[in-house]
């Protein structure tokens, strides 16, 4: 006799049915678009006719032998190391500044936040007028002051786009990191604070020795998503460079982007797409899988 | 009960209005957001809603360029509900459609409209898949024009260049002056449609079509004779910091008296009129060394989804309009473009206008009329050409010119493995 199926009791059925919308959801929005990126990475395929011809690993092993391919990622990887330290440590820097309670505090909150509210593609109409070779802000700025010198070819020379672009994603992302750090700040208790003052600390040993250690939970959230932010950076830079002049801009979503709309190459477009998702992997989660350990015994102490 | 019938009433209602509206509304995409391009295309849908009773057109902007409106294209076909019409390029553009089964032919509204009459040789035979029509031009721009500021030729003395010597010559005078000599912009298509002025002196007509049909290598000494022609004329004479502006920034530099010349796209003209520097007054144009009497052009043109019969008969009738002189001129004159559709009268054009229609019916008895290179190569040859050759004027060097004669080399082999060439 089969041993009869137990109905499961009333709070498991609850619990299902919480979890059976988020789960879904899940599946549908991220496990079925990985395994059909997989799917079409493995086909040749324009994105529009009615059947696909399987070719294998050809799209993998084929952007393997381009140059294009791994300068888009080095692209990428210096795009992690510069998010994971440029508006990191100036959104620290503002809110340190500001956190000590100088005259118009609120404006200033505002005035740093305000970037990061601007869509992508605005931010990037705003820099290409900056950085007009001849007569943009930021060369006519130099000019004045007696520096033309310094100034470039910002978008259009191939060893420089990338140092212009980041400068402009700066000035956008920075505002962020601010915020987060500016509200963790806030958020230490003065008594530890005080106690250091007491103890004869002076400001730059309580900010190193207090105030950052303190402000751990409010580090892992800024680096985490400055990282995850380099991996799938794409707006801007398709909207300034398109990844151009020749290449030299190129991160791999947008390559990814041309290679299926502009080449009409849906089966190497998705096999980049995999790639970045290996890529991600390999560089973030080792980080998320320290970070949440390292929450977790925050936590325990 | 009556609260039942009323609400039931209401909901039929609005049922059948939405059904009428579905019926009845035919949307025409394209990527027209702004300024003069979208001055003409709405004068081409009032043009259409005016000349067709039993249906209402609506443009549907989709933001950005060619690549969006793919992108927007693909995910519409692949939800099954593409627009009546949308704004297509030529050529390969067209093919890519026609190939993945997605395009109505026009077999019918091309015979109405009398498209082997009206349309140029050199243009039918981009519109044209294995003869079949696909596309029907409504806006054609020369791109082998070169503009120049009028004022500062006044002030040096200068006549317009006719060859390659007297061109060199008009640069070297402009930058021993202080200007700079000839004007470019970034991104993959400016130095390109610049480069085809050497290509076509060196190639000629039919080279051109042969190199367009994967005849001629681009490892050819013709080829790499038109490199060295392009750096020796134009890319010698680039202002500085070209590859960082944009086109619109470099048609400014002109009109602010900062560039004495700058070859581009003829839809620079309106751009120049709408910033009141005006043609034979402030500007003036000749055609580039090497394509004198010869018209190169970009063309855009009404393709038809396959799909519904209602929208397309619809979208038959929309381009029917489009196509006649009167919908042809609707949208060239706002554009500052050409009617591709020869009996349009030249006088509905102004003082710029008038010299691109005489060169282009010049073009066209001489049989020299050449569609844009870049939509003549499969898409992934042309493309990439287009990238090779800003890299090429950014650093003209031996090396790169080598890699870049290499790299489109390797995509020509895969291309005729592929046979995937096609001779227009």
């Amino acid at each position: 006799m089969p041993p009869r199926l137990k109905m499961p009791n009333r709070t498991t059925r609850t619990h299902i049915a919480f979890l059976a919308l988020p789960v879904a959801l899940f599946v549908t929005f991220y496990i079925y678009p990985i395994i059909s990126s997989i799917h079409l990475s493995l086909h040749s395929w324009d994105g529009f006719s009615p059947s696909m011809r399987w070719v294998g690993l050809q799209n993998y092993v084929t952007l393997l032998g381009q140059p294009r391919f791994f300068n888009a990622v080095i692209n990428n990887v210096t795009w992690v190391v510069f998010m994971l330290i440029v508006p990191t440590g100036t959104g620290l820097l503002l809110a340190a500044l500001l956190d000590r309670g100088i005259r118009g505090e609120s404006v200033f909150r505002i005035l740093f936040f305000l970037p990061f509210t601007i869509p992508a593609v605005a931010v990037a109409a705003i820099w290409r007028w900056m950085y007009e070779p001849s007569n943009g802000l930021l060369t006519t700025v130099l000019e004045l002051v007696g520096l033309g010198g310094l100034a470039q070819n910002w978008l259009g020379d191939p060893a420089i786009v990338n140092f212009s672009l980041m400068g402009a994603v700066a000035w956008w992302t920075t505002g962020f990191a601010f915020l987060v750090f500016f509200a963790g700040l806030r958020n230490i208790p003065t008594e530890c604070i005080e106690a250091a003052r007491i103890e004869g600390a002076t400001p730059w040993q309580t900010f190193w020795k207090v105030s950052f250690p303190l402000l751990w939970p409010s580090t892992i959230i800024v680096l985490g998503m400055s990282a995850i932010d380099a991996m799938r950076l794409f707006d801007v830079v398709w909207a300034t460079t398109q990844g151009g002049p020749a290449y030299s801009s190129e991160v791999l979503a947008v390559q990814m982007y041309d290679l299926a709309f502009g080449r009409f190459a849906m089966g190497r477009a998705s096999a980049v797409a995999v790639y970045l998702l290996l890529l991600s992997a390999v560089i973030i989660m080792p980080y998320i899988y320290y970070m949440s350990k390292r929450v977790t015994e925050s936590e325990a102490e | 009960m009556k609260r039942t019938r009323l609400l039931g009433a209401l909901f039929a209602g609005a049922i059948t209005a939405t059904s009428a509206y579905a019926q009845d509304t035919y949307e025409i995409w394209h990527y027209y957001a702004a300024g003069s391009e979208l001055a003409g295309m709405e004068a081409l849908i009032a043009n259409g809603n005016e000349a067709v009773d039993e249906a209402n057109f609506k443009g549907v902007i989709i933001p950005g360029n060619v690549v969006e409106l793919r992108r927007q294209l693909q995910t519409a076909f692949l939800g099954g509900q593409p627009p009546a019409a949308y704004q297509s390029s030529m050529a390969f553009e067209l093919k890519a459609f026609v190939d993945g089964g997605r395009l109505h032919p026009l077999t019918e509204v091309w015979s109405e409209i009398n498209g082997d009459e009206i349309f140029p040789d050199g243009v039918q035979r981009v519109v044209k898949i294995d003869g079949v029509p696909y596309g029907v031009p409504y806006d054609l721009s020369l791109i082998n024009n070169v503009f120049y500021n009028v004022e500062i030729f006044e002030e040096l003395g200068l006549e317009a260049p006719t060859d390659w010597e007297s061109f060199l010559a008009t640069c070297s005078a402009l930058s021993d002056a202080g200007y700079q000599p000839l004007g470019n912009a970034g991104g993959p298509f400016w130095s390109l449609y610049n480069f085809y002025a050497p290509l076509v002196s060196v190639l000629g007509v039919d080279g051109y079509y042969q190199l367009a049909s994967g005849e001629i290598g681009f490892d050819s000494p013709e080829f790499a004779e038109a490199l060295d022609l392009y750096r020796d004329t134009m890319v010698s004479c680039y202002a500085d910091n070209w590859s960082g502006k944009t086109w619109t920034q470099t048609a400014d530099d002109v009109v602010n008296g900062d560039t004495g010349m700058f070859m581009m796209g003829i839809w620079v003209a309106a751009y120049f009129e709408q910033a009141d520097f005006l043609a034979g007054e402030n500007f003036d144009v000749f055609q580039a060394p090497g394509t004198v009497g010869k018209s190169i052009f970009q063309m855009d043109a009404l393709a038809v989804p396959a799909g519904s019969e209602a929208a397309i008969e619809a979208a038959g009738k929309f381009i029917a309009a489009a196509a006649s002189p009167e919908g042809q001129a609707a949208f060239a004159v706002p554009k500052g473009s050409l009617a591709p559709n020869v009996n349009v009268d030249p006088s509905v054009y102004g003082y710029a206008g008038s010299r691109f229609a005489e060169q282009f019916s010049e073009a066209a008895a001489n049989d020299a009329v050449l569609p844009n290179l870049f939509f003549l190569l499969p898409t992934s040859v042309g493309t990439e050409l287009g990238v090779q050759i800003e890299r090429f004027a950014i650093d003209p060097s031996d090396a790169v010119k080598a890699e870049l004669m290499s790299t489109l080399e390797t995509l020509r082999q895969e291309a005729l493995a592929e046979n995937a060439f096609i001779a227009w």
